[in-house]
């Protein structure tokens, strides 16, 4: 159990290392010339020059590689170029959104989906099971800047239920949490159909194992089986679903963040790189790469507490 | 009520298939506000980057805020007539002769941070760092401030310029900063102005808004809202959707969003068109061997339905431009020196013996300019000139002309360019005198007559000589046979019917002037 720990965890750290490479790496092959699009066209040799020194741009690229990684062993992930704020604090100030929004839309979509998968493994092939297959394929279809669209059509504007823009007020709870309804439902409702085809088609081969058959035959209850017995097998590869998924989302959050415009990860990535803007850059996405492996890593160590056989493979 | 009570299905339906085929959109049942007494909520379409004026990309939003926190000596009147008007930090500005700007300062405005008094130096102080800083252009003419005493003073021109006052002085560069607070903060900064004075202080919270609140030290005039938020949503399509559910009170649309608003404004809206101070064009490269011969460049200018783009790529939204100077600046012409004739245009390549010819036309990648260089493309196929259509991001797109920036210059063929310009036509002739070439003029022309043209515009203070000046430096252009002018981009902003809402002729929002009846 140890010795596969350890590997995991050091499978996530060279995980994390290669990510952290080929960002950088991609990141000075966008064309254009960094200094000039961060000051703009005016500026003179002197400030580009300036400028180009504080953000170590006139050192070799291996040089600037080896510094900022360097720098991020120790916990700094540099200035921003227009605030002069640490990127540390720009991005503590924008994560805590992403996060709060992936935990919903997940939450949500898992409560629905999963309920909804087992249903249909139950009564397989009953017009209960094809509206749930059907509604479920709808919604993995259903592009989500669509879902985003209709949402604000319907809920904000017709209804006046929620808010279109922002995040809310800081400290008001129920505020926060109106302005994460519709975010949350838009990125949310295809992780619904895919979380309730997973657990119907892994409950569906769970439900003709043996011990379920035994189960039954000694006279258990319907309920009981499919619950305590059959979903706690089945769930296992929804819950490696549910860490991938959540790793997607913190990145994948980016669309709703912009079409509702809330402060997240995501957007600060998108108007970063925009700018030109390295330093904040660098910092989000090394921040989104380390959660992204860290959610898949406990994931994946909670499926080994689970079922003991996957310790055997790494 | 109950919106959907005053909700068709038909309607809804609209709406619902509008958002299916073309992106964002809505229409509305009942636009209601939940707008709070005394607070205003605008749209801000992208990020601050540097509130420095001597260091600042410009523009919007940075002029806005600096407008509501920053000392000016004038602001823009108003939208109309593109004048100025004394700004409420002084006693008053009077240009005495053409070379001379007494003002005085109104007495016992504070900075904040414990900087004292807004006095003469610091306008000397500000004009003096302007003058040496990156946006030294808009100071070409500002000799010197002679201090008076400590609220007045006389600003001294090296040269006549009739644009000073609206051009400069009412411009986002023509704010003034506290001498004292910026030389302690080592003579620049970037978002964290060292001291502000004006009727609102702000806090900026970075990828989320602006928040604009009474300055409690503030002894001016007063302003009509208490607060104002200036929420950060940098996609048009958002933003419309969110003034329509009532969550903005302003904003600027894009030309989907107005098309669709002019055929059906939302109840209690208004639109306001605040300038159309944009020109856009297809330039050519006249180095270009394959551009060489004048007569395909004036093909090309016969060759483009300048009324196609303004219908297919901007649903007729837009003014046709017939050059550079913009409508309501002296010299804007109503016709440019050739017309939309294919069959003429066709002659024309014949005649070149360039049927066949290939060529690239290279765009910003946003959909506007996108379907204008497809309509472009379309256009010239019909003359036997293939294009291909090289949609760019804005890094390498403002790069691609630059001499300095590498040697993409030397392939360049056509592109479609738009610049932004102040209130003058002094303004857009700057980038295409000869100095500019390889640095923005791309086309990579020059005359001397255009030169000395220049020069005149500057010194001219006789509005009709101004007028035959800037008339002529665009037949010359036209002559050329480099551009081929397309359109003037409004920016339009849509309202609460009820805000009494200002705009600078440039398109930003002069935030203090805002009123509710």
């Amino acid at each position: 159990m140890l010795i596969y720990f350890l590997k995991r965890i050091g499978l996530s750290a060279l995980i994390i290392w290669l990510a952290i490479l080929t960002l950088f790496a991609m990141l000075n092959m966008i064309p254009g010339d960094p200094v000039s699009i961060a000051l703009g066209p005016r500026a003179t040799p002197e400030i580009q020059a300036a400028y180009a020194a504080k953000m170590h741009l006139d050192k070799p690229v291996l040089t600037r590689f080896f510094i900022f990684f360097g720098n991020v062993l120790s916990g700094d992930l540099g200035t921003d170029v227009f605030s002069n704020k640490s990127v540390s604090l720009t991005i503590l100030e924008q994560l805590p959104h992403t996060i709060a929004l992936a935990v919903s839309a997940i939450a949500w979509s898992a409560l629905l989906g999963i309920p909804i998968g087992c249903l249909s493994a139950v009564r397989p092939n009953s017009w209960l099971d094809r509206i749930t297959g059907i509604v479920s394929i709808g919604t993995i279809t259903v592009p989500a800047f669509l879902v985003s669209i209709w949402a604000i059509l319907f809920f904000a504007i017709y209804l006046d239920l929620f808010p279109v823009i922002g995040a809310g007020d800081e400290g008001d709870l129920l505020d926060l949490a109106r302005h994460l309804v519709l975010p949350s439902f838009a990125v949310g409702l295809g992780w619904v159909g895919y979380l309730a085809r997973m657990v119907r088609a892994s409950m569906l081969e769970v439900m003709g194992e043996n011990y379920i058959r035994s189960a039954k035959a000694f006279g258990l209850k319907n309920r009981t089986v499919v619950y305590r017995y059959a979903l706690k097998v089945a769930i296992l590869p929804t819950i490696t679903l549910m860490g991938v998924g959540f790793g997607v989302l913190l990145s994948g959050t980016v669309f709703a963040e912009i079409i509702f415009a809330r402060p997240g990860i995501g957007k600060i990535i998108y108007d970063m790189v925009l700018n030109r803007n390295f330093p904040v850059v660098q910092g989000a996405v090394l921040v989104t790469v380390v959660m992204y492996v860290t959610v898949t890593l406990v994931a994946d160590l909670a499926v080994s507490l689970l079922d003991p056989r996957v310790r055997e493979n790494l | 009520m109950n919106k959907l009570q005053g909700l068709s299905r038909r309607r809804f339906m609209q709406a619902a298939a509008f958002a299916g085929t073309s992106g964002l959109a809505g229409t509305f049942p009942g636009l209601s506000f939940a707008i709070e007494a005394g607070k205003l909520s605008v749209r801000f379409n992208r990020d601050m980057d540097s509130l420095d004026p001597g260091y600042y990309v410009g523009g919007h939003p940075v002029n806005d805020v600096n407008w509501c926190c920053m000392p000016s000596l004038v602001h823009y009147s108003d939208m109309q007539s593109r004048g100025w008007m004394p700004a409420p930090f002084t006693e008053s500005v009077v240009q005495t002769d053409s070379t001379h700007i007494e003002f005085t300062l109104k007495k016992g405005l504070m900075w904040s941070n414990g900087y004292g008094e807004l006095t003469t130096e610091d306008v000397q102080f500000s004009y003096d760092r302007m003058a040496q800083s990156e946006w030294k252009g808009d100071y070409q003419a500002y000799d010197r401030v002679e201090i008076t005493d400590r609220y007045s003073g006389t600003i001294v021109l090296n040269q006549p310029f009739s644009p000073f006052m609206n051009a400069t002085l009412a411009s986002g560069t023509g704010i003034i900063l506290c001498k004292a607070a910026v030389e302690a903060a080592g003579g620049r900064y970037t978002n964290n102005p060292p001291a502000t004075c004006g009727p609102y202080v702000f806090e900026w919270r970075q990828g989320q808004y602006v928040r604009l609140t009474r300055n409690p030290e503030w002894t001016g005039e007063s302003t009509y809202f208490d607060e104002i938020e200036c929420r950060l949503v940098t996609e048009d399509e958002t933003a419309a959707l969110a003034f329509e559910a009532g969550e903005l009170d302003c904003v600027q649309v894009s030309s989907n969003a107005l098309a669709r608003y002019v055929n059906e404004l939302p109840p209690n809206s208004r639109l306001t068109t605040a300038g159309a101070l944009q020109y856009m064009w297809l330039g050519m490269n006249t180095e270009n061997p394959k551009l060489q011969d004048i007569r395909v460049r004036k093909a090309i200018q016969q060759a483009v339905d300048q009324n196609a783009i303004i219908q297919g790529a901007y649903s007729g939204t837009v003014e046709p431009s017939f050059g550079i100077v913009s409508p309501g600046l002296a010299g804007k012409r109503d016709s440019a020196g050739y017309s939309y004739d294919p069959d003429a245009a066709r002659a024309l390549i014949k005649e070149a013996g360039a049927e066949g010819l290939n060529l690239t036309l290279r765009t910003l990648n946003n959909q506007e300019r996108v379907l204008s260089a497809t309509i472009i493309q379309a256009n010239l196929a019909e003359i036997g000139i293939n294009v291909t259509v090289i949609p760019l991001d804005a890094g390498p797109f403002w790069e691609m002309g630059q001499e300095s920036k590498g040697d993409t210059w030397k392939e360049l063929e056509l592109w479609l360019m738009r610049f932004g310009s102040g209130p003058d036509p002094f303004e857009p002739t700057q980038w295409f005198v000869r100095d500019q070439v390889g640095i923005w003029n791309w086309e990579r022309w020059s005359s001397d007559e255009f030169e000395e043209l220049y020069a005149r515009g500057i010194e001219e203070v006789d509005p009709a000589e101004r007028e035959r000046i800037y008339v002529r430096m665009q037949e010359i252009m036209d002559e050329t046979g480099a551009y081929v002018w397309l359109v003037h981009e409004p920016e339009v902003f849509i309202h609460r019917s009820d805000l009494d809402a200002q705009f600078a002729p440039s398109g930003e929002m002069q935030l203090a002037y805002f009123s509710s009846r």
